[in-house]
């Protein structure tokens, strides 16, 4: 796996989605695109396949400009260009990142 | 569709509920109102009534404390400690007609969102600010709640206290902060019509302090008049009309009456509640007597609503002449039919798909209820405003990877 850090940009073999990590993880993960691991968006994997008949891996096509996290990681990902496949960190879905209230007194 | 400020366009960097309620009075009313917050932590607002911080709130079911003081309004995610973030409010403040802020006077200064430079940005908006107790004086730059702002430094909190007790009467949520907001935007439709009118783009100042005072007013200017160390405060019906206090019912709710010209309505009052007996006895057949008499005469109305249930007289009261009202707990407003008739409460659905509703801004034009929508989620219009702007997908994905937007 690629070393991760923010900044790099990460390509799915078998869509159009693009990332670009925004925090990386606490230890190394493996991010997949399409239930395959996601390569450096400059590499000559990129993009190179095809989206496979698995339905668990294009359930959540991936949506321009959205961020995706893992709280367990602490991974976020943003994504730079969408795609058809789904986004997984370690093999759980990544959801797109919610508001995180701050706890407050009025 | 109540649309009367449709095409005005209001730019919100504010937060909890008090310049809030404002901007969200302005939306019932059909404008365009952008609430900016933190790419991260957004409005503080956001989880009060849902993260076990409230009392009373069981985290269950709507946000309800971010959905009413910010539905309908389009909210985006921009760091304004960034260089990027400012350009951003700078362009946004272009579109605009309204900024709207309660940020304090030196995070307005370090973010560069102070009057000067949104007015470099666009010199004809109206530039409006709510304060804890006002722009001026050695604590304007202090932080303020309605809590201690309104309630507690604005006399709410002393004057409703009983006058048995000498403990403050506890505040419920945002009390101060939606009447405030009320006066806000009440200040932003009168500086709107004097732009359109002469050009001139005012700087309004609101404060929770001064907010309390106008609602305590009767008190305050009383207490000038009279010279007054405190202001008199009476027990439950020792006044010299019987005909107006608290009346408790047989299964202890209360009536209360409210017949000022208590002669006038004093044989009518008799008869609803069944003693014709009263209407002409000498002791309190006229409001003279009845203030020489008014201990037995009270005695009188006390023993007799306490003979039937608060249901019962709510049906024989139903015909009276003169003004009288059920004391109702908040829940039963869901079922008043007057709240139902002129559509005060506006149902929403939340991004959740929570139902809820609403209080409607308490102005309607033309006779037209509000259609309300629900508050929106942290920065869930971002991409669309971006998209407004004119900027790239391309710089919108760096902005986004900088963190300067959400």
């Amino acid at each position: 796996m690629t070393d991760l850090e923010p900044g790099t940009k990460l390509a799915s073999v078998v869509c159009a989605t693009e990332v670009v990590v925004i925090r990386a993880p606490s230890q190394p993960v493996e991010i997949t695109c399409g239930g395959v691991a996601m390569v450096p968006a400059d590499g000559p994997d990129a993009h190179s396949g095809t989206l496979g008949a698995d339905a668990t891996d294009s359930d959540n096509p991936t949506l321009l400009g959205k961020r995706y996290a893992s709280d367990e990681t602490g991974l976020e990902l943003l994504c730079a260009k969408a795609g058809d496949g789904s986004l997984a960190c370690n093999g759980t879905p990544l959801p797109i990142k919610g508001a995180k209230p701050l706890p407050s007194s009025d | 569709m109540t649309s009367i400020l449709h095409g005005t366009r209001v730019l919100e960097v504010a937060f909890w509920t008090f310049v809030p309620a404002a901007g969200a009075i302005l939306a019932d009313w059909g404008a365009d109102v952008l609430k900016v917050e933190h790419p991260e932590t957004g409005d503080p607002q956001r989880g009060l009534a849902t993260l076990g911080v409230m009392p009373g709130a069981s985290g269950d079911g709507a946000d309800f404390m971010i959905q009413f003081p910010n539905r309908g309004k389009r909210s985006i995610g921009i760091d304004l400690h960034t260089d990027e973030g400012r350009e951003l409010i700078y362009r946004l403040a272009k579109t605009a007609d309204v900024f709207l802020t309660n940020f304090l006077p030196d995070a307005r200064t370090r973010m560069q969102i102070d009057v000067e430079h949104i007015r470099a940005a666009n010199p004809n908006i109206i530039y409006v600010r709510g304060h804890g107790q006002g722009a001026k004086g050695p604590d304007a730059t202090k932080g303020g709640y309605d809590g201690a702002s309104f309630w507690a430094r604005g006399g709410m909190g002393d004057t409703l206290r009983p006058a048995d007790s000498d403990l403050p009467a506890g505040m419920r949520p945002a009390i101060g902060d939606v009447m405030g907001g009320l006066a806000i935007a009440a200040g932003i439709s009168a500086a709107l019509y004097q732009r359109e009118r002469t050009g001139h783009a005012a700087v309004v100042d609101t404060s929770l302090l001064n907010t309390a005072m106008w609602q305590l007013q009767p008190d305050v200017v009383m207490s000038g008049v009279l010279g007054l160390d405190d202001i008199p405060r009476f027990a439950n019906n020792t006044a010299a009309n019987p005909l107006v206090g608290n009346y408790r019912t047989g299964d202890g709710r209360w009536i209360f009456l409210n017949m000022m010209e208590s002669d006038r309505f004093w044989s009518d009052f008799c008869t609803h509640l069944g003693r014709t007996d009263l209407i002409d006895d000498e002791r309190y057949r006229d409001a003279k007597v009845r203030a020489d008499n008014r201990k037995a005469c009270v005695a009188e109305i006390t023993d007799t609503f306490a003979s039937k249930s608060f249901a019962e007289w709510r049906d024989a009261l139903e015909t009276m002449e003169g003004v009288w009202a059920p004391v109702q707990k908040v829940p039963e407003l869901y079922d008043d039919k007057q709240v139902i008739a002129n559509g005060y409460l506006c149902p929403v659905t939340d991004a959740q798909g929570n139902d809820l509703s609403l209080v409607g801004a308490p102005v309607q034009f033309d006779e037209q209820p509000h259609q309300l929508t629900a508050a929106p989620e942290h920065g869930e219009h971002t991409d669309e405003l971006m998209l407004e702007l004119g900027y790239s997908w391309d710089e919108i994905i760096e902005l986004k990877t900088s963190g300067a937007i959400l």
